[in-house]
């Protein structure tokens, strides 16, 4: 009896042996590594209805893919696959890489969102802005940089009852259209264009961004940001030209539980003053000159009554926006614009948004005494996953 | 060019206006440490500051893992934040 027993016990010691073993297999086939790859990203469509034309827009899609190779190795690129003008544009947003040097600092490679004010870094993905469009200066003919290709470290700190976090980095750096360059407009000279992939000249631009969180929830924090550089070309009565960047942003977020839900406010004002130089205007003959300072900012606020019971009105948002645009008073590019937005978005989810919002731009022209005003209409669909 | 000046002292003077704002109303809530606080409320104070902030349950616990590491970068957050809010997103989801 007692051999049967044992007999028994064995056999199903045996299977269940076996049970643990497959077990194992099983549940190590879906244990990660370290090394880890997220693909993520976000798409969006829309119509638009500007300057009495009205069109279907987006079916662009930016696919977001990480690779975290240990804890402390990150690689992050972005792509924007979008159609224009009858044609399927490729672009890379980012592509850089992070190594976490200690716990306060982290020291990233490549090409990157730049921590100038916090639009271009925080905000600019479109399940991100509450408005459907960009501010003035922050899209198209932007005052002030997005994006460049460089070294940086970063981090960030918990101080006793706030938090403060910075960034440095080197970069190529802006360039000068100073007027020559076939390939670009000559009535631009003055202009700086931000994409410089390989530096035209030895000067690197240098920056950086201090954040300051004074209060302990975090609700508010204050930005400041710089960067230095030549931006001429080497060897032409350019190369010591030089531009200073500056940027202040605010952003203060807060749940308002007597209204019931979160308020969220977010500004930006950016400067460039780029060294006096003189400018050959063809239709003279005759080099000209002016004062080189362009500035813009945005205000933008937004409330979601987040937190009442009813399933509709919790995902209704309310927005309003103002920007202004300047570029200088004498340039050939001259050009002083302002921009209010109201919107009202619907949340499909945390980051899936129905946005409707009305847009109306005022421009002035100084050179040809020219004034316009240009209405839109937006109606987007931004989704993220 | 007068526009533009005085577009700029606008700028300066409203958020200066809303800077002073939020010090008035801020001052009268709780002055609480930042290094005491739980994951919870970390995540609800830090995750909605740029977006919308995601529910526990969107992310599996490793893919918490790689996205705090890309917030981590991207927001600037202090490490010790980041630890908390991932044990308290594994630990919700
Ligand atoms: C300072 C701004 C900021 C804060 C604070 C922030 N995020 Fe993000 N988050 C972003 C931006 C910007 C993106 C979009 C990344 C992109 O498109 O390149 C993003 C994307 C994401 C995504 C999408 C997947 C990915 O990694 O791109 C998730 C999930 C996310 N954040 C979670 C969080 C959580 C959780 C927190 C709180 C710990 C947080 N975020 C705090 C700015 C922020």
């Amino acid at each position: 009896m007692k051999r049967i027993v044992i007999i028994i016990l064995f056999m199903l010691g045996n299977l269940f042996a076996q049970d643990i073993e497959t077990l194992t297999k099983k549940v190590n086939t879906v244990i990660p590594g370290q090394s880890r790859f997220l693909l993520r990203g976000y798409a969006h469509s829309g119509l638009e209805l500007i300057e009495g034309k009205t069109s279907f827009v987006g079916g662009s899609f930016n696919p977001i893919f990480l690779w975290q190779q240990s804890t402390k190795l990150l690689f992050e690129a972005e792509l924007e696959l979008e159609l224009e003008d009858a044609k399927t544009y490729l672009a890379l947003e980012y592509a850089n890489m992070s190594y976490f040097l200690s716990k306060y600092l982290s020291l990233r490679l490549g090409y990157f969102l730049l921590p100038f004010g916090t639009f271009g870094e925080r905000l600019h993905p479109r399940w991100i802005n509450r408005m459907p469009s960009t501010p003035l200066g922050f899209g198209h003919d932007p005052v002030g940089p997005i994006r460049d290709m460089g070294v940086e470290i970063r981090g960030g700190h918990n101080l006793r009852t706030g938090k403060i976090n910075y960034a440095l980095y080197i970069t190529n750096g802006p360039r000068l259209n100073d007027g020559s360059d076939p390939e670009l407009e000559t009535e631009e000279a003055g202009m700086l264009i931000y994409k410089n992939y390989s530096d035209n000249n030895t000067n690197k631009a240098v920056g950086g961004r201090i954040g300051l969180l004074p209060f302990s929830n975090s609700s508010l924090e204050i930005g400041i940001s710089g960067q230095y550089a030549k931006v001429g070309d080497t060897g032409t009565r350019y190369k010591n030209t030089a531009a200073l960047l500056s940027a202040v942003d605010v952003s203060y977020v807060r749940n308002i539980l007597f209204f019931k839900g979160v308020l969220d406010i977010k500004g930006q004002f950016n400067r460039v003053t780029v060294d006096n130089a003189d400018y050959y205007s063809n239709k003279d003959s005759a080099y000209y000159s002016f004062k080189n300072i362009s500035g813009s900012y945005y205000m933008q606020a937004s409330f979601r009554p987040a937190y009442v019971y009813n399933a509709f009105f919790k995902n209704i948002e309310f927005v309003g926006r103002y920007s202004s645009l300047s570029f200088p008073g004498n340039a050939l590019w001259n050009s002083e614009q302002t921009q209010w937005a109201a919107g009202i978005n619907y949340w499909l989810d945390w980051r899936t948004v129905l946005k409707i919002a009305y847009q109306v731009t005022e421009r002035k022209n100084n050179t040809d005494k020219t004034a316009s005003e240009n209405n839109a209409v937006f109606i987007h669909w931004a989704f993220g996953f | 060019m007068n526009f533009y000046k005085n577009r700029n002292v606008y700028a300066f003077l409203s958020i200066l206006l809303f800077v002073a704002s939020f010090f008035v109303i801020e001052s009268c809530s709780s002055k609480k440490l930042v290094a005491e606080k739980p994951g919870a409320l970390l995540w609800g104070e830090n995750c909605i500051r740029c977006h919308n902030a995601p529910s526990p349950s969107a992310f599996s616990d490793v893919q918490w893992e790689t996205i705090a590491m890309h917030m981590k970068v991207r927001a600037n957050l202090p490490e010790d934040d980041i630890i908390k809010i991932v044990e308290f997103l594994k630990m919700a989801n």
